[in-house]
């Protein structure tokens, strides 16, 4: 396995990737690196600005390379820490004899090296290895008027942003009040040109998030038969006057501002002492990735603590443009791993990032949460919109039971034994192999009117549903 | 929720369906909560609440009658371990086909394990499939045929055309006779496409019983079904329309007889030159409508005879429609003689023996692989072999010849479809190898200039590590 710095050099596309590069080669950027020597693979993880650490691989024999972040850069500044690493201390490498599956994924996907081109022989012209290695200047220091300059610039665009999104509640009230005197039926048929409308004012008012959630709304209701439409009608508009309440009363609270306008930044997230911290052992349940109507992609990789007695979840949740692509996830469904988790402030913590990858937890069974089959399979969810009504995706683990259908071939999870004929629908189609499984637990979201299978436990082991 | 409250709900919610002012039809209890000065905040207040409601308080309707399948069968066989499946998929993600996928499946099976139903599930279809997988074969049948569990006259309406085809072949494996009246009584009043589909099912268990049935389709308005109709006669050693000696007959018109030899005389048999593609094309069809004993009584001679006179190499699509023809029709012992003969001759000759490899014993399927590798004239006829068994090649079978120089070759080639042949060779032999002497070939191809990550080397990744005899804590 050979790697030098002029290769990488070679392949930057430009001095500024080097530099971002360079940036990256400290140990601590990346929770994992490993080799297959035999394969002439290198590959690791690398703590990005997502949610998520980013995948990066490279091969050194063909110069082959793929990186899960949304960069259009190529390669991107994590292929180039990865090689650099490679280049200056391979030793930081643990070798393996086998790939993980995402490598082998991305192998099995990718065009064979006949058909590619070579590596070009780029001149390294205006790109240099040395520049890029020196240390930054260091910025200039702002005097104490300048700070409080600043600080008062800050104070001032908050106070609009508050004034903004005050007026786009008060918008947003007037529309609800609207739907119901029209009539919920119309809303139902004119939706998605209705909620885009009002969607295109939030935005301007800096509601954007709330504003993101008017976008799918139509979307929510187009997945359910047109007889449940207005009850879901209801529960969405419902959620919405909670939601713009709530946050009346506590404009500074940061769920609520994360649900209204804007969200908090990684490090803003990392840097909250209040911020819940729980290092565990995790598995990833199943991933959620939806492309919604304002260009974005959510990618939302839902985890299970393994070690807490009762249910504990936690959701990685990464936003990119559609534009840049289909990306693979950093996790695949049934990893396992220990980590320290960082909960974006909530009344039920879910959001995290991974603040320190830990290592690998090998495979096995989840715990025992001795789930009452008798019991209300959606109390979880009773006691989630007791905390926040205005949530709509709730992760529960449900009980042993089964997948059935319905006279029109909708699936149903239901209970085993279930004396009092509890069953839930079941989003989407399911796995005809699915129907004759039982499943020892299910992990689910449920939004109301449907669930979303994630993965389960049955007797020919883990199940990935997502 | 009370049931004043549901009736409440169920009021408002029918007035919010239709739209306008809600607030006097809503519960006392929830009037109070929902007092405002403003009548668009009480209904806002109003819906809030009703939200809630039917987020908490209400459970979807579950249906009259859920259906439940019956439990997957257990297989006869374990499943592959965890540790392995990603090799699976990869090695599944690979294979192009049903076909090459269905390589792996036995690959698999051959050293004693099943997939994971999530990885790969047998199609309800399926006819390749090993046969430790047969449980799931009928299971994923089953739910194909629905609620109609067997298909009538009467309910013969009420299954789509692509279920009811399913459920006609299920019936036809399990009652030939009821299957073929309810194609004869049916078949009429659809159309000719459909009716072609319905009759191709008649193959399934084809049988003297179904010959009468078969001859009245000579007189069928579609000329393809009276086609269909003919051959499957034809394979029953019945003759269609034309009278019993026709095809047979026409088809001796495109053979020459003659002699060879110059102390023992000796009877040979080959190809006339065919003026016109309209002729070659008649030549292929009349080789399918006919027995191979047939057109051996035609010249006078034994089965055996006719293959030992035959002259291969002549024209070579007279030698593969007489190959298909032998396997289709010969007897067992004309199809080992005509392969005996074949190996014997070698060269490109032999690798005739590939279309009679489905009636060929394992020895004899062997026997073609070993010199297909050693002669190394032809390597890439290899991924042509079907229904050979699986992990059985070993190293001194892969080294013995100039096979792996040939490969080498082709691996550091420059041009595309050179590379693109051996790459399918490797996959090939992926599949063949013993676990020991995949690990060795992945180590040569990859000296050889194949890249260590080349997707083509994922079945053989899963051989080297499937081993031969998994231990007690894989199973």
């Amino acid at each position: 396995m050979q790697l030098d710095l002029k290769t990488i050099e070679a392949l930057a596309p430009d001095q500024a990737s080097l530099g971002a590069a360079a940036k990256l080669t400290k140990r601590s950027n990346w929770p994992r690196l490993e080799m297959n020597e035999q394969l002439g693979l290198i590959w690791g993880e690398c703590q990005g600005s997502g949610s998520n650490p980013y995948r990066v691989v490279f091969d050194t024999g063909d110069h082959g390379y793929k990186c899960t972040c949304p960069s259009r850069k190529f390669p991107c500044k994590h292929i180039l820490g990865l090689m650099w690493i490679g280049a200056t201390a391979p030793a930081s490498f643990d070798r393996v004899d086998q790939t993980p599956e995402w490598v082998n994924d991305w192998l099995g996907r990718r065009r064979k090296p006949g058909q590619q081109s070579a590596p070009t022989a780029a001149s390294p012209e205006g790109k240099s290895i040395d520049e890029a290695s020196r240390p930054g200047q260091s910025a200039p220091v702002e005097d104490a008027a300048a700070v409080e300059r600043r600080e008062a610039a800050q104070r001032k665009r908050a106070e609009d942003t508050r004034s903004a999104v005050s007026a786009a509640l008060d918008e947003l009230d007037q529309w609800i009040a609207d739907q119901l005197r029209l009539g919920l039926a119309g809303f139902v048929d004119a939706c998605s040109e209705r909620c885009r409308r009002i969607a295109a004012r939030l935005v301007d008012l800096k509601a954007t998030a709330l504003a993101g959630r008017i976008d799918e709304l139509p979307a929510r209701l187009m997945a359910l038969r047109s007889e449940e439409k207005p009850d879901a009608a209801i529960r969405e508009l419902g959620k919405l006057v909670l939601l713009a309440k709530a946050w009346r009363a506590m404009p500074n609270d940061a769920e609520l501002k994360r649900l209204v306008s804007t969200s908090e930044t990684r490090e803003q997230v990392l840097a909250n002492p209040q911020a819940v911290q729980v290092e565990s052992d995790w598995e990833v349940l199943g991933e959620k990735i939806e492309t919604r109507r304002d260009g974005l992609v959510s990618h939302a990789t839902w985890l299970l603590d393994l070690v807490s007695s009762t249910p504990r979840f936690a959701v990685l949740l990464d936003f990119f443009p559609a534009s840049a692509g289909r990306r693979s996830g950093a996790f695949a469904p049934g990893d396992r791993f220990k980590a320290r988790l960082v909960f974006y402030p909530s009344r039920n913590p879910l959001r995290a990032l991974v603040a320190e990858r830990l290592g690998d937890v090998s495979p096995g069974t989840w715990p025992d949460f001795t789930l009452d089959v008798a019991g209300d399979p959606l109390a979880a969810y009773a006691a989630f919109q007791d905390d926040a009504p205005w949530l709509a995706d709730c992760p529960v683990i449900l009980p042993r039971g089964a997948i059935a259908l319905d006279e029109k071939d909708g699936a149903w999870w239901q209970a085993a034994n279930d004396p009092h004929g509890i069953a839930l629908p079941v989003a989407g189609s399911v796995s005809q192999t699915l129907l004759g499984l039982d499943l020892a637990a299910t992990a689910a979201l449920w939004n109301g009117a449907r669930l979303e299978l994630l993965a389960s436990q049955s007797s020919i082991g883990r199940l990935d549903l997502s | 929720m009370n049931e004043l409250e549901q009736a409440g709900l169920a009021r408002l919610r029918d007035g919010w369906i239709s739209g306008g002012a809600m607030f006097e039809l809503a519960p006392v209890e929830w009037k109070e909560v929902a007092a405002a000065s403003s009548p668009d905040e009480q209904e806002r207040r109003l819906l809030a609440i009703a939200a809630q409601a039917l987020d908490v308080a209400l459970r979807p309707a579950v249906p009259k009658t859920l259906k439940r399948r019956p439990p997957l069968p257990v297989l006869a066989l374990p499943m592959l371990p965890d540790r392995l499946r990603p090799l699976l998929r990869a090695a599944l993600k690979h294979a192009a086909d049903a076909r090459r996928k269905a390589l792996v499946v036995k690959l698999v099976a051959s050293r004693g394990f099943v997939t994971h139903p999530m990885d790969w599930m047998p199609a309800a279809t399926d006819q390749t499939a090993p046969d430790v997988y047969a449980p799931w074969v009928d299971w994923q049948a089953s739910a194909e045929q629905g609620p109609h569990e067997k298909l009538s006259a009467e309910n013969w309406a009420d299954s789509y055309p692509a279920a009811r085809r399913v459920a006609l072949a299920a019936l036809r494996r399990s009652e030939p006779a009821v299957a073929r009246r309810l194609i004869e009584t049916k078949a009429p009043a659809e159309s000719a496409e459909t009716r072609l589909s319905l009759v191709e099912l008649i193959r399934i268990g084809l049988g003297p019983d179904d010959t009468p049935f078969l001859k009245s389709l000579a007189a069928d308005r579609s000329g393809k079904v009276r086609e269909l109709a003919g051959r499957m006669l034809a394979m029953l050693g019945e003759h269609g329309e034309g009278g019993p000696d026709v095809p047979v007959a026409e088809l001796a018109g495109f053979i020459e007889e003659g002699k060879a030899g110059f102390i023992r005389r000796r009877t040979t048999f080959g190809p006339a030159k065919t003026k016109s593609h309209v002729q070659e094309q008649r030549r292929a069809e009349l080789f399918e409508l006919s027995n191979l004993v047939d057109l051996a009584a035609r010249f006078g001679v034994t089965e055996a005879d006719f293959i030992t006179g035959w002259q291969f190499g002549t024209d070579n699509n007279a030698d593969v429609h007489l190959a298909r023809m032998v396997v289709a029709s010969g007897s067992d012992g004309a199809v080992v003689h005509m392969a005996d003969t074949l190996i014997a001759a070698g060269g490109k000759t032999a690798l005739l023996v590939l279309h009679l490899m489905p009636r060929l014993d394992t020895g004899r399927q062997r026997v073609l692989i070993r010199q297909i590798l050693k002669d190394a004239q032809f390597p890439a006829a290899l991924g042509q072999a079907q229904g050979i068994d699986a992990g059985w090649l070993d190293w001194d079978d892969l080294s013995n010849g100039r096979f792996l120089a040939v490969l080498r070759n082709g691996i550091s080639a420059k041009e595309d479809p050179a590379r693109r042949t051996a790459e399918e060779i490797v996959e090939t032999v992926g599949y063949l190898a013993t676990a020991t002497a995949a690990a060795r070939f992945i180590d040569e191809v990859v000296a050889a200039g194949l890249p260590p990550a080349s997707p083509s080397l994922g079945l053989l990744r899963l051989n080297a590590a499937l081993a031969e005899n998994p231990s007690q804590s894989d199973r």
